[in-house]
């Protein structure tokens, strides 16, 4: 399909607050975003003209903030407003190959959904996994360097060679991706294995480091991960912040050259796939 | 003193409703009542209640009195700074202010207008710090949004007690500044950050004098397009007033009064109650659902609950229009049953706004706010007499003629007498001392809680949501970043056009001398903003000071003004909004004069700014600006030799234009590396900070600035109207030259070398030091006091 035909959901509920420039990443690379409040998917309190479907849409994206304050868990309230009417249709929505993306909150709605880390199934009932408080036990704004790792399974950085390095930063207190404990070890193996790591934290030397380069302390410095079917991708930095080179927090030393950032071909990567599968 | 006899309780009522018998008070009674009431109006002011009442031929209800209560407060009308204010910071450059209501506006390009407003929120924040600065926070953005402004940033300069103060010499009732300065900075994160607004400025300053009265102030930036900019005031009668957002409660009563009285040892038992609740989670889709009814065209009048609550508000959009209000109290959405009417009436629960709607729009306005789960509540409408009736289970119970209501009272030097103190008195006091080793003083300096980084707060607040800050409140090489001198966002999706917000001010010059130092703030702003290639455009002022009514500080408000006045003038900058409070006192002292002053520059394009980093080694470094003078009053280099005296920094506003033209105009051609402005610590700490964010050393020589003076004060003196710049090695000439038909006078001093920072003067070495060295000293400070 063409590129400008392409739609993209921009969901959002009280408390979401990156989706403007979400919408604008998508926008700004020709495609049709719109943002969706969840009760038009819902079908509450809207006019008819104001009602949506999911499938009304190629992509949907949930973007960063604080999902109804998120006082309970990081996107609890959100996923489970959500899965109250939508779980089967978005179940068939990840079956029928349409493209997933959380970013920030948006990843923790999709673990709370089930959704992520998807291993062995496409939603599972319960979550698998959690992101944790991070180990500072503080907000952490900051800028954070992702190593690209993925193999060619996530739609979503199709685009970025495997090893390179990406300045996305982090701006989040609850990014530390967990699983049952006695289970870890394992999971963090499988999912390796199943090519569904896609992002792990490094230094400017592009080793594996600690804080403050990884912000929250997630083991095997997982930064972000695809579903099995590579195309629900959730991830806690904010590859939105780094769509031009002038929101590198270091531009005016290395200079802006084209002003191409390097979280741009995130969504560069999704739309391609789009046009190329649909 | 028994005046219960006065309060009679209306038998006819089918609720509790008394009448206040004022007629038959006298002066001493007229003050009881005042202050049992918790109305701190003074006796002139309940005189003149009375007289009304007389004329009206009726006693005042108690609602009326605690209505007259929050509107005649010092907060809500301003009645001690009214003069001095007018007579020195009213009427500059005021054909550029497009409104001046809850926020400022002013034009940003043809087809946009910013708007800002900056105020405080200081007792709240000193007896419950997470609270008070929470709703601090959410209580100015909504001065943007009721101006029909996008909010983009915000700005939070804060004032506490020495952080290592002894937990035993705390006096009774005031809480640890460690404990306040977490407490103020969690409340900041967890609303701003929810809410999804940027903080991108402000200033943590710790001096003494704030121990028991930290300030918490608190500036709020926001863009909109032309046509969207809604005033605080009814279109026509019959317009509806429909209340949106949180409900009313019982938190945030006499929140006005509070702020207008000195804290006590028992604030913190008598006021809490006077802290509002603040709810992010509310006030988020409280600004999507506003913006979206004004976007479309839905409103006639837009105006948020401040100081003084549903009161304020009803009479104010009214009145300004020439119009009154008629209110029915029983349909106002309550937390808890059992609200008195006048409880419901001058709450200031947050998270509200009040929208003004044609009765044919109602409906429309309703189904955006259901969309987003708000509530909103038609609630009464807008009458042709300049009258606000209020109705409460069908009875009246209050009526006020507008006029009264908001004509509260002016007071002038013969209410209000000022004293103004000789600065010269201090000056007198400076002693020598031998020049000590500068090594350890740098180090010592880079650690002083004013000067070492601030990342502690700043990384905590998200200051990159939205995705449009440019130049970030950290600045320079991964890992090595440090402060900048101003923050730049870039607000439209399709214009390079930024703008730079800074917020300054130094206590210490204030305490000292109120004039120089209020000048020396207007200085460091415009300083501030032209460092990263900002034209200053406006400022907002932000007046913390103590009890208007000692003479001594009444004194310290107007040389300030003055002072500010007269800097803002000569540069044509107006003051598009601003705050007083005043009564920030405590047991202990007053805090010192503290006008904050938040500035706001345009800069064209984006891609030329400059940031604060070295960024290459061999290029020339020079010191551009006024002469470096012995001006040690108030330094932090005097202040960690424990020594005191000293003139404090003067300014020559002239020479400040011309450096600012000549600076902006060599960053437009694009000349030049780095720059930074020279404040706190002077020279010595200014390329100190340039090295450590760009992880380049220096080869510095002093020997070319000020010949008369000691190494010392050439290197730590805080002389105003001086940055250090970097110049692009090829482009020397140039920039000089251009400097040169500015009339900005410049020396050389040095060049950018690899890894160590050495310092000169003639042949004597007096600085020598790794960039390491300086960067762990410098960014581990604060860390290591807050963890």
């Amino acid at each position: 399909m063409k590129l400008e035909d392409v739609k993209v959901a921009v969901l959002r509920i009280e408390g979401t607050n990156c989706e403007q420039e979400s919408y604008d990443a998508f926008k700004r690379l020709g495609a049709y975003p719109e943002f969706v409040h969840l009760k038009q998917l819902l079908g509450i309190d809207c006019n008819k003209d104001e009602k949506r479907d999911v499938f009304g849409f190629q992509c949907l994206m949930i973007p960063g903030g604080f999902s109804a304050g998120d006082y309970i868990r990081g996107g609890a309230i959100f996923a489970a407003r959500i899965k109250s009417k939508l779980q089967k249709s978005l179940e068939s929505f990840v079956k029928q190959e349409y493209p997933i993306l959380g970013v920030c909150n948006g990843f923790q709605v999709l673990i709370e959904l089930g959704l992520l880390p998807g291993i062995d199934t496409v939603m599972s009932d319960v979550p698998q996994a959690c992101l944790n408080i991070n180990d500072s036990d503080r907000f952490e704004c900051r800028p954070t360097l992702l190593k690209h790792e993925n193999n060619g399974k996530c739609i979503f950085t199709s685009k970025i060679p495997n090893g390179d390095v990406r300045l996305i930063p982090s701006a989040h207190a609850e990014g530390k991706l967990l699983f049952p404990l006695e289970r870890q070890e394992k999971i963090l193996d499988e999912l390796e294995k199943n090519d569904q790591v896609v992002f792990r934290y490094v230094d400017p030397d592009g080793n594996y480091a600690g804080y403050p380069w990884n912000p929250n302390g997630s083991p095997g410095n997982i930064a972000g991960i695809c579903n099995d079917l590579g195309n629900v991708f959730g991830l806690m930095p904010h590859p939105e912040r780094t769509f031009y080179r002038h929101q590198h927090p270091d531009w005016t030393q290395s200079g802006l050259d084209d002003n191409v950032g390097d979280g741009r071909e995130v969504f560069e990567s999704v739309l391609d796939y789009i046009c190329k599968r649909f | 003193m028994d005046i219960d006899r006065l309060f009679k309780k209306r038998k006819d009522s089918s609720f509790n409703f008394y009448n206040v018998d004022l007629f038959s008070a006298n002066d001493e009674e007229l003050q009881a009542i005042s202050n049992e009431m918790g109305l701190a109006l003074a006796l002139a002011e309940m005189q003149r209640t009375k007289e009304y009442f007389q004329k009206k031929n009726r006693l005042p209800t108690y609602i009326e009195l605690q209505a007259l209560g929050q509107a005649w407060s010092e907060h809500c009308c301003y009645k001690s700074s009214k003069v001095p204010l007018k007579k020195y910071i009213y009427g500059i450059k005021e054909d550029k202010i497009i409104a001046r209501e809850d926020a400022g506006i002013v034009e940003f390009d043809k087809d946009h207008y910013y708007c800002a407003a900056l105020e405080s929120h200081n007792h709240p924040s000193a007896v419950e710090p997470y609270g008070g600065a929470a709703t601090g926070v959410g209580g100015i953005v909504r001065d943007i949004v009721c101006m029909g402004g996008r909010p983009i940033a915000y700005v939070d300069p804060l004032f506490f007690g020495l952080l290592d103060y002894p937990f035993d010499k705390l006096p009774k009732g005031v809480k640890h500044p460690r404990f306040l300065f977490k407490g103020v900075v969690d409340g900041i994160r967890d609303y701003g950050n929810r809410i999804g607004v940027p903080t991108l400025s402000g200033q943590v300053y710790f001096h003494e004098g704030y121990t028991g009265n930290c300030l918490v102030n608190v500036g709020c930036i926001g863009i909109m397009k032309k046509e969207e900019m809604i005033h605080s005031r009814a279109k026509a009668p019959g317009n509806i007033y429909i209340y949106v957002g949180g409900k009313t409660g019982r938190d945030g009563i006499h929140g006005v009064t509070f702020a207008s009285a000195e804290l006590t040892d028992d604030s913190e038992e008598s006021s809490r109650s006077a802290v509002q609740v603040g709810d992010p989670i509310t006030k988020e889709p409280v600004i999507h659902c506003t913006l979206e009814c004004n976007r479309k065209g839905l409103l006639e009048g837009l105006k948020d609950f401040g100081g003084g609550g549903l009161s304020c508000v009803c009479g104010e959009l009214a009145y300004d229009a020439g119009f009154g209000a008629e209110i029915h109290l029983d349909k106002v959405p309550l937390k808890e049953e059992g609200l008195a009417p006048w409880e419901i009436w001058i709450s200031e629960s947050q998270e509200r706004m009040m929208f003004l709607v044609a009765p044919e729009n109602v409906k429309k306005v309703l189904h955006i706010c259901k969309q987003w789960d708000v509530t909103a509540v038609e609630i009464g409408k807008v009458i042709d007499e300049q009258i606000t009736r209020v109705f409460f289970k069908g009875e009246k119970i209050l009526e006020l003629d507008l006029d009264f209501f908001t004509g509260g009272p002016v007071y002038d030097c013969s209410i209000r007498p000022y004293t103004i103190l000789d600065a010269k008195k201090l000056e007198q006091k400076e002693k020598m001392f031998d020049q000590p080793d500068l090594n350890n003083v740098l180090k010592n300096l880079l650690a002083s809680p004013n000067i070492a980084s601030k990342e502690w707060v700043i990384r905590q607040y998200d200051h990159e949501v939205q995705g449009n800050t440019v130049i970030k409140p950290l600045q320079g090489k991964l890992d090595y970043e440090s402060h900048g001198d101003a923050t730049v966002i870039k607000p439209l999706e399709d214009s390079f056009k930024g703008l730079a917000v800074t917020a300054n001010i130094n206590p210490r010059f204030m305490e000292r001398d109120q004039y120089w130092g209020a000048c020396s703030a207007i200085d460091e702003t415009c300083r501030n903003l032209v460092a990263v290639g900002a034209k200053p455009d406006s400022l907002c002022d932000c007046l913390n000071f103590g009890n208007p009514e000692k003479p001594e500080k009444m004194g310290e408000f107007y040389e300030a003004c003055r002072g500010l006045g007269d800097a803002a003038r000569v540069l044509n900058l107006p003051f598009m909004s601003g705050n007083v409070s005043f009564y920030n006192e405590s047991v202990k002292t007053a805090v010192p004069p503290t006008p904050e002053i938040m500035g706001i520059g345009l800069v064209e394009d984006i891609r030329k700014c400059v940031t604060s980093d070295f960024k290459k080694t061999d290029n020339p470094i020079y010191l551009v600006g006024k002469e470096t003078e012995k001006e040690m009053g108030g330094s932090e280099y005097y202040s960690i030799m424990n020594t005191d005296g000293g003139i404090v920094p003067k300014t020559d506003i002239k020479l400040l234009k011309n450096c600012m033209e000549g600076i902006l105009s060599v960053i437009e051609k694009e000349f030049i590396a780095s720059c930074h402005d020279v404040s706190e610590g002077g020279i010595g700490v200014c390329i100190s900070e340039m090295a450590i964010g760009g992880n380049i050393g220096a080869n510095i020589n002093l020997s070319k600035i000020n010949k008369d003076l000691r190494s010392d004060f050439k290197l730590f003196s805080e002389s105003n109207t001086r940055w250090i710049i970097e110049v692009k090695k090829d482009k020397v000439k140039e920039f000089e030259k251009i400097l040169d038909s500015f009339k900005t006078p410049y020396v050389k001093i040095g060049q950018t070398k690899k890894a160590n920072l050495l310092i000169k003067d003639n042949d004597c070495k007096i600085i020598d030091q790794k960039i390491n060295t300086l960067l762990d000293v410098w960014k581990n400070a604060i860390w290591n006091i807050m963890g």
